[in-house]
This record gives C-alpha cells, sequence and structure tokens, in this order.
C-alpha cells in the first residue's frame, strides 16, 4: 500500500491536484456537505424510529431521506477520491482511513439492508424494536465515521 | 495576527480567554481538540441538514406535499439545538487559540456569514413567514423563497470559510 501510495502520488493526475492550493479545501467542502446529507438523514430516520418525530409514518420518511443518504455517499466517495490522488500517503497507508473504510463499508451494507427491510414493513405505524436500535445505531455509525475522518489529519506521520 | 490587535483591550480579552482553565486543557490534551472538533463537524452537518430540509421545502424542490408549518415545527427545534451544541464546541475550540483565530481572514468571514444567516433567519421569522397569505395557500411568497436561497448558500459558504481556517493557520 505504502509503494502504491507513493507511486499514485507522482501520477500527472495527483501533481494537478496538488497545484491548485483551493482545490483541497473546495473538495473537503463537497465533503462536508455530503457528511450533512448523510447524517442528517439518518438522524430524520432515527427521529422516526425512535417515536420522537412522529407525524409520518416510518416508510415515508424512509422514502423521503434514503436517497439522500445514497446520493450522500456517491459524493463522499467521489470527492474523497479525488482528494486521495491529490495526497495518497496522507490517507492509504493512514490507520484512521483504513478503520473508516471498513466502517463506511459497514454503513453501506446496513443503509442496502434497511432499505429492503422496509418493503415488508409498509405504512404500518407501530415500530419494532429491531428497527429502533438499528436506526440509532446506524446514526452513531456515522458520527464514528466522521470522528475516524477528522482523525486522519491527527494521525499523519512526523 | 495583526500586531495592533494585541496591544488594545481586545487583545487583552483574548488573551484572558486562552488563559482560562479551559481553553490551557483543550489546547495541551492530545484528545479534547480533535474530539471537540468532531462534535463540531457532526453538529453543523445537523445544522445544515436539518434547515436544509426547510428551505427546500419553501423552495418547494422537497417535501412540497406537506404543510410548511408541521415541518417547521418538526425540525427547526433539532436546527436550534444543534446550533447551540456547533457553538459550544467552536467557543471552546476558540479560546484554545483565541488570538490566533481572531486574527484570521477566514475565521473572521465565517463569523461575517453567521450573522448575515441569523438576520436572513430573523427577517423570514419575523416579518416573510407572518404574511397570512402563506396560510391560505401554503406557499411561500417571492421573497420567502429569496430567503431560503439565502440561507442555502449562507450555509454553504459558512463551511467552506470553516474549513479554509484550517489551511490558513499556523499550527498551534
Amino acid at each position: 500500500m505504502a509503494g502504491f501510495a507513493e507511486w499514485l502520488s507522482a501520477t500527472p493526475l495527483s501533481i494537478a491536484i496538488q497545484k491548485y492550493e483551493w482545490l483541497t479545501p473546495l473538495l473537503q467542502t463537497i465533503h462536508i456537505l455530503a457528511i450533512a446529507m448523510v447524517l442528517s438523514s439518518a438522524f430524520m430516520i432515527g427521529l422516526r424510529a425512535l417515536g420522537i418525530m412522529a407525524s409520518q409514518s416510518i416508510a415515508a420518511v424512509a422514502h423521503r431521506f434514503v436517497p439522500w443518504i445514497w446520493t450522500g455517499l456517491a459524493l463522499l466517495a467521489c470527492s474523497g477520491i479525488v482528494l486521495i490522488i491529490g495526497e495518497p500517503q496522507r490517507a492509504l497507508v493512514n490507520p484512521a482511513f483504513q478503520i473508516k473504510m471498513l466502517l463506511v463499508l459497514v454503513a453501506g451494507a446496513l443503509t442496502y439492508g434497511f432499505q429492503f427491510s422496509l418493503r415488508t414493513v409498509g405504512e404500518q405505524r407501530k415500530i419494532g424494536l429491531m428497527t429502533m436500535g438499528f436506526a440509532a445505531g446506524f446514526f452513531l455509525l456515522w458520527c464514528a465515521i466522521a470522528f475516524a475522518g477528522r482523525l486522519i489529519a491527527y494521525t499523519q506521520p512526523a | 495576527m495583526a500586531a495592533g490587535a494585541n496591544s488594545d483591550w481586545i487583545g487583552a480579552i483574548l488573551r484572558w480567554l486562552e488563559g482560562t482553565e479551559a481553553a490551557v486543557y483543550v489546547a495541551q490534551s492530545d484528545w479534547a481538540f480533535p474530539i471537540i472538533e468532531t462534535i463540531h463537524v457532526i453538529a453543523i452537518a445537523l445544522v445544515i441538514g436539518t434547515i436544509s430540509v426547510v428551505d427546500l421545502r419553501i423552495l418547494e424542490w422537497a417535501s412540497a406535499a406537506r404543510p410548511y408549518r408541521q415541518i417547521a415545527a418538526e425540525v427547526l427545534p433539532w436546527t436550534w439545538a444543534t446550533f447551540c451544541l456547533a457553538v459550544l464546541t467552536g467557543g471552546l475550540l476558540f479560546i484554545s487559540q483565541a488570538s490566533e483565530y481572531f486574527g484570521n481572514t477566514a475565521f473572521r468571514i465565517k463569523l461575517i456569514l453567521l450573522m448575515l444567516a441569523g438576520i436572513n433567519m430573523m427577517t423570514f421569522e419575523f416579518v416573510i413567514a407572518r404574511d397570512p397569505a402563506w396560510d391560505r395557500d401554503d406557499r411561500a411568497s417571492l421573497l420567502g423563497k429569496i430567503a431560503a436561497a439565502i440561507s442555502l448558500t449562507l450555509w454553504i459558504s459558512v463551511v467552506f470559510f470553516g474549513r479554509r481556517i484550517g489551511f490558513t493557520m499556523a499550527p498551534g
């Protein structure tokens, strides 16, 4: 991985990204806005699942917000990949980054599973304990992903 | 950091803030800063996400079939709660290096944008949203839609200048 990171940082694309000093903060801004999409969507679904916000069925809330989770994930992947190409050594060999990717895989699988499980729920109003635990856990998982992401900046090899 | 600002009363306040117990703790602990910063990012993400739900409803780009008042009543308390959390965590980050932040251009722009977002929100809440036509048709006036678009633009800019701070400040 270290060799790949070194090779990547010498590619013309990486050098082009490094050349524009405003590009990294701009991409990070897009990255944070995408995190806002995902976290807030998970938050809204969580509030509904816990019954704190109850004017709509869970299916309606999921229908409103799950597409934003996928859109946010796609934006995160795109902006994240360009950021990595620009600074491969910062991320690829960093344990905080590796843990983050693992958590993102789990979050993606859970989103898919949640969407799948909702097909049988329909418009019913009663929410099972499973869904409640899932929705709360899902939001906390995304908070952990944000923490791991921020830690990348603090765990740079000297 | 402008040298002049350090010699006046603002400089004295900034140095006093940096000397408080909380500031020294945040500055010296290995874990305090990244943890508080993460909570700050999560809080801002929720402020922007929840306010977007409301703004996009006003613009009728999302949730157009639901009554505006219902969405606002459900969502905006969370915007306020997470905004308070963002101010609290932001304040802790600020006092750990108060003079540095105060002299940083990106930080100053961010504060001005936040104030503009506040003024925009007050104008919307106390003038535009009081229009009786709103309750009749459940649709925002053109002014209401402009306010929603300004709100989205300002919050996106707040994130950009917030991120710029980290790139333009000397490491503490």
